[in-house]
């Protein structure tokens, strides 16, 4: 095995067997032929805990700390299981014969676990049926494993996971000294995706509640992707050196959250952008891109319309890796106060990565070409840089295109307002009608024409701003539909949308 | 008066005298609204939105739409009128498409509530600078004064805001201006520009025995060089510089109520010229910029004089007087449009002989200026064409 591993080795380790085991049943999935809404459906469950064991170099001479005493080693045990229609068959039929011998390859005896606890097992497979598929692996950590926050990286990766895996149920237990945590993803609100020459996914559009403000107003519960346009890439040498051909490209998905398309008149803010990279089987990229931490120095935020600066992330917080998160520092305007109610929104742009080799085509070669793709994707983000920043800035400043729209319309009307009111204020002010002066006063609850102004505004800033006009392509509170999208365009058909209970 | 000049008038006098018989009396012109009225209905507008807001709801200005035929109705002592019931648009305060009209028309009517309060006026002009960020262009302040005029069903000058006045007139007239100042049209030398304030003309002191309207300026210019004026002493000429304003139209009708005397109108014999026609006997407009049949219904008794006649130029004055071909313009696919339309047209019922020159002129498929009759001779028209036309009665 070695020496122990640094944490955050030991935390890619534990990843990139999650992802070898997710690649291998993406692509056994794409090789059967997958399709339809039932062959997508299932659970993956991820078990992790540790034991302490001493380390001995030659298994007679303990190894020392700088105190002189023994230093100590932990395992980490980890399972990755299976179960469901998505995963059907694999071990069955024309794939049997060579199922085994891809499994020994993948992941050799040495690195082999034990299996979880029988009764975590029985739950999962009580919910999702027989189990087509149990990987369990084992890596050493550092004593020290235990004060870090390594279940979280694990955590946010099956987050990320689950957003282009929506019909599949992601159980997360981790059982780690004295911690022990409990996750389970899974897609209430889901949108089927299709990119040109590539699979159907499942995105997770869940969208939570667009603030407090709204109170008790309809609003959607899910988000609309907006793909866009596809950005060839260049491999660079030193990735060819290493035995990465073919063509290699870059599809982003954009989608804002929450949804206010409803509310045409409601101004928002964006917070932040958070970009997200998957590999070519649909698996997020575990690796740290230094390009994509550093993308908000290469985007132009007046042109995109974005009412702040655009941040990058501090390297020493605890950020999930692989992706990148830009805050929106929003900038210090004028004082006034004088908008329409806003909500905030963040955007994610998902970058799917597409691969095609007609020379790879055996499962391992072709999991071992998606292992070195992202071993070097921050070489080919670097080599392909003024492509990709274009490529993004195009398709920020596309889906923010609303954005800017309800910004100019706020303005306007807030412009608008002004006028109304000062202009009612005016007549009401100046008019010897003693009946109509107090009618006024009265129907707005105010004492004086000074309150009459106040009121006049505050009402017309909450009327305007929650102006509902529904929508067919937005989500209500549940009901079953499913909805297509095509590339780059609006859907073709609205079939129905579905949610899947927790 | 001369032998010669009571020849010369006969046709009119006797044509004044049929109108002074025909004048029905039992159209009685319609109440006139005082300012608290005017104010009780701007204040109404605004207690709406109130009482709309404090709702929870978005408040919406409803306008007669100004552009629809169905909207009027006809009457041959009057002219055209607003119907109840007619169509309308909304203009919302919740879109941002319409919110700035919705602040516009908030804002003039401030600013008119305080001229009726204060019993001062002010230009559509001095409207559009009080700000011009708002109001953009001059045009957006005129549509919108027409829309409070119909919004709140009351005649434009109620509303304290004057058109500046493009007019010109000419010949035995002299008044005195709501200021004070006399006018003596022919005492100068050059045609008087109308009046900003018709309704505060007095004292109307004239001879006159007809009120010529000319369209155009060139030709109201070309007669007033030939001194057309003293020759067929007394007369009143005017001229609206093409379609005419508000004062030109007010102007005509003030004449008329105060000196009841025949009003006459040369034009162009074309698509463009017949419709002034019908703008100063009926309050209709129809050219191609702009269709506004309902902006002016509510003037309709103070704008219109149906006793129009039309002196020419006439289509058949084309063929009887054989203006040379090349003086002739050969209508246009919109000019026959525009015709076609035109015959269409409620009030052209009443005037069989406008509708017999119309139908003439879309036969021969020929239309032409009156300084066409140029090519006929120089002074044709102030030494032959009108004297003859006032002589014999060439009228319609």
């Amino acid at each position: 095995m070695g020496w122990p591993f640094g944490d955050d080795r030991a935390a890619m380790r534990i990843l990139n067997e999650i992802q070898r085991v997710m690649r291998l049943i993406m692509l056994l999935r794409r090789q059967r032929g997958c399709k339809g809404l039932k062959s997508g459906e299932g659970g993956l469950m991820v078990v992790l805990w540790n034991s302490k064991e001493s380390y001995r170099v030659d298994h007679c001479r303990p190894l020392l700390d700088v105190s002189g005493a023994p230093m100590g080693t932990d395992l980490v045990f980890g399972s990755i299981a299976a179960a469901g229609p998505w995963c059907e068959g694999f071990a069955t039929g024309n794939l049997k014969p060579g199922f085994t011998d891809l499994i020994q390859k993948l992941f050799p005896s040495e690195d082999q676990g034990p299996e979880p606890d029988q009764e975590e097992l029985c739950g999962f497979t009580h919910m999702h049926g027989p189990i087509h598929l149990l990987i369990s692996f084992q890596v050493k950590v550092a004593k020290q494993f235990d004060r870090q926050e390594w279940p979280f990286h694990i955590e946010a990766f099956l987050h990320k996971l689950s957003l282009t895996n929506a019909r599949v149920k992601i159980h997360f237990s981790c059982k780690s000294y004295q911690k022990r945590l409990q996750r389970i993803f899974s897609g209430k609100i889901q949108c089927k995706l299709t990119l040109k020459d590539q699979w159907s996914t499942f995105l997770d559009v869940t969208s939570s509640k667009p603030g407090v403000s709204v109170g008790e107003r309809p609003w959607c519960h899910g988000g609309h992707p907006v793909p866009g346009e596809r950005v060839s890439l260049s491999i660079p040498p030193a990735a060819m050196e290493r035995g990465l051909y073919g063509e290699l490209s870059l599809q982003p998905v954009a989608l804002l959250a929450p949804c206010v398309l409803q509310y045409p008149n409601l101004a928002t803010r964006l917070t932040h952008i958070q970009v997200e990279v998957y590999g070519p089987s649909n698996v997020p990229v575990a690796s740290p891109t230094d390009f994509l931490q550093q993308l908000s120095v290469h985007l132009n935020c007046e042109e995109l319309g974005i009412d702040g600066i655009l941040r990058w992330n501090d390297p020493t917080d605890l950020q999930p890796r692989g992706g990148a998160t830009l805050p929106v520092e929003a900038e210090t305007g004028p004082e006034g106060g004088r908008s329409l109610a806003s909500v905030e929104q963040s955007l994610t742009l998902l970058l799917f990565l597409h691969h095609m080799d007609p020379f790879t085509s055996e499962l391992y070669d072709v999991i071992a070409t998606e292992e070195l793709l992202e071993h070097h994707l921050e070489a080919i983000l670097t080599n392909n840089r003024q492509a990709v920043t274009a490529a993004l800035q195009r398709e920020i400043k596309s889906i923010l295109n609303a954005h800017r729209r309800r910004s100019k319309a706020s303005e306007r009307i807030c412009s608008a307002f002004e006028v109304i009111s000062s202009s009612a204020l005016s007549i009401v002010s100046s008019s010897s009608n003693l009946d109509f002066r107090a009618a006024c006063l009265s129907n707005m609850r105010v004492r004086d024409t000074h309150g009459l102004s106040q009121a006049l505004r505050e009402a017309q800033v909450r009327v305007t701003s929650w102006k509902f006009v529904p929508k067919a392509r937005c989500y209500p509170v549940p009901q079953v539909k499913e909805h297509i999208t095509t590339p780059g365009h609006e859907p073709k058909a609205v079939l129905y949308i579905f949610t899947i209970p927790l | 008066m001369e032998t010669g000049q009571q020849e010369q008038f006969a046709e009119i006098d006797k044509l004044r005298d049929e109108l002074l018989t025909n004048i029905k009396c039992d159209v009685e012109p319609p109440k006139q609204l005082d300012s608290r009225e005017v104010l009780t209905r701007i204040e109404n507008v605004i207690l709406g939105m109130v009482a709309t807001l404090s709702k929870d709801e978005a408040p919406v200005l409803v306008l007669p739409s100004r552009s629809d035929w169905a909207n009027v109705s006809f009457d041959s002592a009057v002219g055209l009128q607003m119907i109840a019931g007619s169509s309308v648009t909304t203009v919302r305060s919740d879109c941002p498409l319409s919110v700035k009209k919705f602040a516009q028309i908030f804002k003039i009517l401030s600013i008119i509530y305080k001229l009726v309060q204060s019993n001062s006026y002010a230009t559509k002009r001095d409207i559009y600078y009080n700000d011009t960020q708002l109001f953009g262009y001059q045009r957006a302040v005129d549509c919108i004064v027409d829309d409070i005029s119909c919004m709140l069903q009351v005649p434009r000058r109620t509303l304290h805001v004057l058109a500046t006045s493009k007019g010109f007139l000419c010949g035995d007239l002299s008044y005195l201006e709501g200021d004070g100042s006399r006018v003596n049209c022919l005492s100068s030398s050059a045609a008087v520009p109308v009046s900003s304030n018709v309704a505060g003309i007095k004292n109307i002191v004239s001879s006159a025995k007809f009120v010529l309207i000319v369209e155009k300026d060139a030709t109201f210019q070309r007669l007033i060089d030939d001194d057309f004026c003293s020759k067929l002493c007394p007369c009143i000429m005017i001229t609206g510089k093409g379609f005419p304003d508000v004062n030109s139209r007010l102007m005509v009708r003030k004449l008329w109520d105060t000196l009841q005397i025949p009003i006459f109108a040369l034009v162009d014999a074309d698509p463009h010229g017949t419709p002034l026609l019908s703008y100063m006997s009926y309050s209709t407009q129809q050219n191609r910029h702009h269709t506004d049949c309902e902006a002016m219904s509510f003037e309709a008794h103070s704008l219109t004089v149906p006793s129009v006649r039309w002196m020419g130029l006439l289509p058949s004055d084309l063929q009887r007087l054989r203006v040379p071909q090349d003086m002739l313009i050969p209508l246009t696919q919109r000019d026959e449009s525009k015709l076609h339309s035109l015959l269409r047209r409620p009030y052209l019922a009443s005037q069989p002989s406008w509708q017999k020159e119309m139908d003439l002129m879309r036969q021969n498929k020929v239309k032409a200026e009156i300084q066409s009759l140029s090519a006929i001779g120089p002074d044709f028209l102030s030494k032959v064409y009108l004297p003859n036309k006032l002589r014999y009665g060439g009228w319609i």
